[in-house]
């Protein structure tokens, strides 16, 4: 974020020396939560993709939605009650 | 889930698209329901009681919720991954706009012959709060593409993965629980022109044109692409907006011009100086017995400290230099500098039209109990999807 168009109030240490937001002590954490997010959807993608095969091969239509929700709590179940 | 727009700038996803997308409403529902309920546990179990050993107070504004949290557990994962999140949004329909470039022109074409229009001015240097900034994380900004429809394809389309279907089936559940109020509130109110500012796509301002159809319907923005991708959507949908490329607190109309100013969730984008400014212009714009109406972010005024920097996060974190400033704000103190008597000053919440349906909001409307603004009723930690809106009738 641009010096200039930052909130008035807002505590310099919350921003690396490139004006992006950091929140844990060390830096390195906030991107390895980005990785954890992308490898997540990357497999979230080709789960999709097998179900769609499954599918074509006779199986019932999956609820995605429900399945992708199951797949999501037990993934990221160790970041709750943090 | 992820919405499926209703109009045919909906883009046509490849499968891969559509599980990206669904993953991210499904992580967003994760951070904001989930971590969102942990961050609220931590706050009151961890972060206030140490602020108060700290500094020997309650915390009692938002940035004292916001020093109290800071460093928490829960608020760093909570933060982190929605930092991500937002990036991913956006990410999940670039691919898809880009390849239907071609596609998004035709389907464009098809309509450039309907009632309606934009005009642009290209002398208009567009403000930095919108081209200097990714506002909230949107790569480009309102300005990506310059005039072309690309930035409000990824706007559209990215508020459709963003909302999780929470905000109508085009994006215009906002402009059509409004406008449903107001149209019930007032039922002697009949504008026959109507001024929507800050617009972007113009999809809370199409809710106007289908309420008051005998109605002038303009619509502003600073940004060109949106405008042009607006313009197109609008007449796609039998609706006749005329889309201008202006700033609000800087309008090319005359004196007494129209008998309604309209925004929605536009004032937080705004420096002080320049909201005060766009306040000044709707009054002076607006006919004698017209109304100044808007759609935002409540108050931190009414609000807890955590509730309050619940929303205010955002000004932080999510390129929204300033909504806390807005927040901060007091909406009646605003519409009182710009010259609109105190007492016809009002605010209300208002049920989603879309979820809880227009008997919902008549029920509103007889009971009085849209006008019981308060922490209940208001912000994403609210029960329910409720919109708040404040404005002023111009004597």
């Amino acid at each position: 974020m641009k010096d200039d168009l930052r909130p008035e109030d807002a505590p310099t240490e919350i921003y690396d020396a490139l004006g992006r937001a950091r929140f844990f002590a060390d830096p390195g954490m906030d991107r390895f939560v980005a990785v954890v997010m992308n490898l997540a959807q990357e497999v979230w993608v080709q789960e999709e993709r097998l179900l769609a095969l499954e599918e074509d091969k006779g199986a019932a239509p999956a609820d995605r939605e429900a399945k992708l929700k199951a797949f999501i709590d037990r993934v990221f179940e160790p970041v709750r009650g943090a | 889930m992820t919405l499926a727009l209703n109009h045919p700038m909906n883009p046509d996803k490849t499968p891969e698209e559509l599980a990206r997308g669904r993953f991210v409403s499904g992580i967003r529902s994760l951070i904001l329901n989930d971590l969102a309920g942990d961050l609220k546990t931590a706050y009151d179990k961890r972060a206030a009681p140490a602020f108060r050993k700290r500094e020997g107070r309650e915390p009692v504004s938002s940035r004292d919720a916001h020093m109290a949290l800071r460093g928490d557990p829960a608020f760093n994962i909570y933060s982190a991954m929605r930092v991500q999140a937002q990036k991913m949004v956006w990410a999940s329909v670039g691919d898809s706009v880009a390849r239907e470039s071609d596609k998004l022109a035709a389907e464009a074409a098809k309509v450039s012959n309907q009632p309606g229009s934009v005009t642009l001015n290209p002398n208009l240097e567009v403000p930095r709060n919108v081209s200097a900034i990714d506002v909230h994380l949107m790569p480009g900004s309102y300005t990506r593409g310059d005039d072309s429809l690309e930035a409000g394809a990824i706007y559209d389309r990215g508020l459709a993965v963003f909302s999780m279907g929470l905000m109508g089936a085009n994006l215009d559940d906002i402009g059509l629980s409004m406008a449903k109020y107001i149209a019930l509130r007032y039922p002697d109110f009949q504008p026959q022109r109507i001024l929507d500012t800050g617009c972007t796509i113009g999809h809370n301002t199409l809710p106007w044109k289908q309420t008051y159809p005998e109605a002038e319907v303009i619509a502003i923005d600073a940004a060109p692409g949106g405008l042009v991708y607006g313009s197109a959507r609008a007449k796609m949908q039998g609706l006749e907006v005329h889309f201008q490329q202006m700033c609000a607190d800087s309008l090319d109309f005359p004196d007494a011009s129209f008998d309604m100013v309209w925004s929605s969730m536009f004032l937080h984008e705004l420096s002080k100086k320049t909201r005060a400014a766009a306040f000044a212009e709707a009054f002076r714009v607006l006919k004698p017995g017209g109304l100044m109406l808007h759609m935002e972010l409540p108050p931190n005024g009414e609000m807890s400290a955590f509730d309050g920097f619940y929303l205010d996060w955002d000004s932080y974190y999510n390129e929204e230099p300033f909504y806390k400033g807005y927040r901060d704000e007091s909406p009646p103190e605003l519409c009182a500098r710009a010259g609109f008597a105190k007492q016809n000053y009002f605010q209300f919440v208002v049920p989603s039209v879309g979820i809880y349906g227009e008997q919902a909001i008549a029920d509103m409307v007889d009971s009085d109990q849209a006008e019981a603004v308060g922490q209940a009723t208001t912000g994403r930690l609210a029960e329910g999807v409720m919109w708040f809106g404040y404005g002023a009738w111009k004597q």
